[in-house]
């Protein structure tokens, strides 16, 4: 199989797969640790606790009922509510930021299942598979564009703008120019096998497509387990769980 | 020795609930804060100040202790140059919530910096200069004015009704009492004159503490609260109205914390009480107030309050009631209701930072001047003591009244405050109102001196 380059064969990337996602969780549960450092209420003594985190948590976002919680999932998580009242074009940019990564994760992970029923074939389900995977490469290109034009936005914003660019720190800088990279070299994977959404055989040049999907593999895995649960960038995961605790803020 | 001792003290994470020190993660670094928050506007060489730097200052200082790097090689003490920084950053703020009312990744803000910094007083770094007073003057005296507490009713006239006793109470606070009594005086003048049978609680009435929680240095404030509650009920109160900002924010939000028990009784802003009976035809005017008059909203019952009591209550009642007089000519600032500019007073900065706050009290008395406000109205004691001492600082001719005092004013009562051993320390403009006229006079202190704590919350 040409993806599978370098040395790389199909259990070699389920295996790392398997660790980086066990990194992964492994931070998840290290900041919920942290975070139950805490107490359960104001004034309260200090807990340490990871499942009393998750309890305070949960008593905090039911606190005004079921529906205000799914109200603030709806408006506040998923429309960016907050984001919208205060800058359109931000909203733009989280709103494509947002759903471009969401859905591309969540291709990438369909994607990886489908690989599994192929190898194996599954239910002798192969061949099926095999058009599935196909079928996939459109929606991958539509929600690629979609990030690419949030990513745009963000950079273009702390290139132009003054105010954005003076607090602009080393971290804000890291965070978008990987995920900036992490969308182009995916394009340019793409663009290099040819035949691509919108730019057709422009850049076509198979030879090194799977090298450029290696690489783009590589810095969007290392960013998602190695880098987002250990530093500042656990705001993906700390936001929208702080818009549900807080019901949707003040 | 001390400094060794806080040098391996860690920073502590007591008093933060777990769900904010997720909040401090969840910062997504928007830089939306600093685009409103009034003390960067007048520091704009501190951003380090702002609500975005000082969550990520929070966090490399918890990382120090608490990140895997630590779990590994074990954990760093703090530097204690580093903690003083930091210790003036989350003190050079008035906890005015507009942060909060901005962020996108919805952060309850005033409660994540009045978290951290009882952390910073245990760790010795806080309060920030003569808040630190605070705790000491209500705990002798039950005010932080060194006031004696038999004198908290001695600006009373003799001619006016007061209980001690009745289902309506009027908490009138300590800045009322003893610095700006003329506010309590429009207070009672006007209850008095529309019939309202009301009480208070005099000698019984203890500060609200709101300083102190501000502030972070919660000892007293358990004692306060119980005490206040508990009058209040022995009071038979049923309706508490409040001509203070602080005092209600307090009596709200924090007392309850503290109380174990049930409260019988619902906290009315005293703007809310008079528009009902604006409302019903009650109040009748008789002297024009021929002034362009612009409203500031306290940040205390604003947005501090919008979520317990509403937009209307919090935002609108006071507006309704300064439209309803006769010749005033209303006019709101740019920034008014939840994105209003804080005056600077709050959060202990006009006791522990006095020229950030009379360099924001300059910035909000500009806004009034901006809309050619004659008057910058207000129901908040301390927000008026700050803009006053803007309005003189910029040389303003701007005048700084209460909505209460207007109204009575308009209304045409007498609101002569009586000779009290406090007289010397009134300081403040007041209407004085011929039998068809108004207008403004600016009482001087006569007593030299300042009070060891300006009239801050």
């Amino acid at each position: 199989m040409a993806f599978y380059t370098l040395g790389l064969t199909f259990n070699l990337v389920i295996l790392l797969t398997v660790i980086v996602l066990a990194v992964w969780i492994y931070g998840i549960y290290f900041n919920f640790k942290k975070w139950g450092l805490g107490s359960t209420g104001y004034h309260d003594q200090l807990r340490n606790s990871f499942w009393l985190f998750i309890a305070t948590w949960i008593h905090e976002a039911f606190k005004d009922g079921v529906w205000v919680f799914i109200r603030t999932i709806v408006l506040d998580v998923f429309l960016l509510r907050r984001t919208l009242a205060r800058s359109p074009v931000r909203w733009v940019m989280h709103m494509s930021m947002f759903y471009g990564f969401l859905t591309l994760a969540a291709l990438s992970g369909l994607g990886l299942m489908i690989d599994i029923v192929e190898h194996f074939n599954l239910l002798g389900l192969a061949e099926q598979a095999e058009i599935a995977k196909e079928a996939l490469s459109l929606p991958f290109d539509i929600f690629g564009y979609l990030l690419l034009i949030g990513a745009t936005i963000a950079v273009s914003r702390r290139i132009l703008l003054k105010f954005v660019r003076d607090n602009t720190s080393a971290y804000d800088a890291f965070l978008i120019g990987a995920v900036f990279l992490i969308t182009i070299t995916g394009f340019y994977a793409e663009w290099l096998r040819g035949n691509a959404f919108l730019v057709g055989n422009a850049f076509e040049y198979p030879l090194y497509a799977p090298h450029f999907a290696l690489i783009h593999t590589v810095l969007a895995l290392g960013l998602f387990a190695f880098v987002l649960p250990w530093t500042k960038y656990i705001h993906v995961i700390a936001t929208p769980m702080t818009l549900m605790a807080n019901r949707g803020g003040e | 020795m001390a400094d060794e001792k806080k040098e391996s003290k860690p920073l502590m994470t007591g008093y933060l609930m777990s769900t904010q020190l997720l909040e401090i993660d969840g910062c997504n670094r928007c830089q939306e804060c600093m685009k409103w928050c009034p003390t960067f506007a007048v520091r704009p060489d501190r951003p380090g100040i702002t609500p975005m730097y000082k969550n990520a200052k929070w966090r490399e200082l918890l990382a120090k202790n608490h990140s895997l790097r630590a779990k590994i090689f074990g954990g760093k003490p703090l530097n204690e140059d580093e903690m003083k920084l930091f210790t003036e950053d989350v003190y050079y703020c008035t906890t005015c919530g507009v942060c909060g009312t901005v962020c996108e990744a919805g952060i309850k803000t005033v409660e994540l910096w009045e978290a951290m910094r009882p952390n910073l007083v245990d760790r010795g770094n806080g309060p920030y200069g003569k808040q630190a007073f605070f705790p000491k003057l209500v705990r002798a005296d039950r005010n932080p004015y060194q006031g004696k507490q038999e004198d908290r009713l001695c600006w009373v006239p003799k001619d006016a009704k007061v209980e001690e006793s009745g289902e309506i109470v009027y908490f009138a606070g300590c800045t009322a009492a003893y610095r700006q009594q003329a506010l309590g005086v429009a207070t009672v003048r006007i209850l008095n004159k529309l019939d309202v049978d009301f009480a208070m609680l005099g000698k019984e009435e203890w500060c609200c503490a709101s300083a102190m929680v501000r502030t972070g240095q919660r000892e007293v404030m358990a004692e306060c609260a119980v005490h206040n509650v508990d009058a209040l009920k022995d009071a038979g109160a049923k309706t508490v109205l409040f001509a203070c900002a602080g005092c209600i924010r307090n009596s709200t939000l924090d007392w309850p914390r503290w109380y174990e028990g049930y409260i019988p009784y619902k906290n009315v802003p005293l703007s809310v009480f008079l528009r009902d009976k604006l409302r019903k035809g009650e109040v009748e005017y008789k002297i024009p107030l021929n002034y362009t008059v612009t409203y500031h909203d306290p940040c205390h019952n604003g947005r501090h309050l919008l979520h317990e009591i509403g937009r209307d209550w919090a935002f609108e009642a006071s507006r309704e009631c300064l439209e309803s007089i006769p010749g005033l000519k209303f006019v709101d600032m740019v920034r008014n209701r939840e994105l209003q500019r804080c005056c600077g007073a709050g959060g202990g900065v006009k006791a522990g930072i006095p020229d950030l706050a009379l360099d924001m009290a300059k910035a909000r008395v500009m806004d009034g001047e901006e809309v050619h406000a004659d008057v910058i109205a207000s129901t908040c004691p301390f927000c008026r003591r700050n803009i006053m001492d803007g309005r003189n600082d910029a040389k303003s001719s701007i005048k700084v009244l209460d909505v209460v005092e207007l109204m009575a004013a308009s209304m045409g009562l007498d609101m002569t405050i009586p000779e009290n051993p406090y007289t010397k320390y009134q300081e403040q403009d007041v209407l004085v109102c011929g039998p068809e006229v108004c207008k403004v006079e600016t009482i001087e202190r006569k007593a030299p001196g300042k009070d060891l704590v300006g009239e801050a919350h």
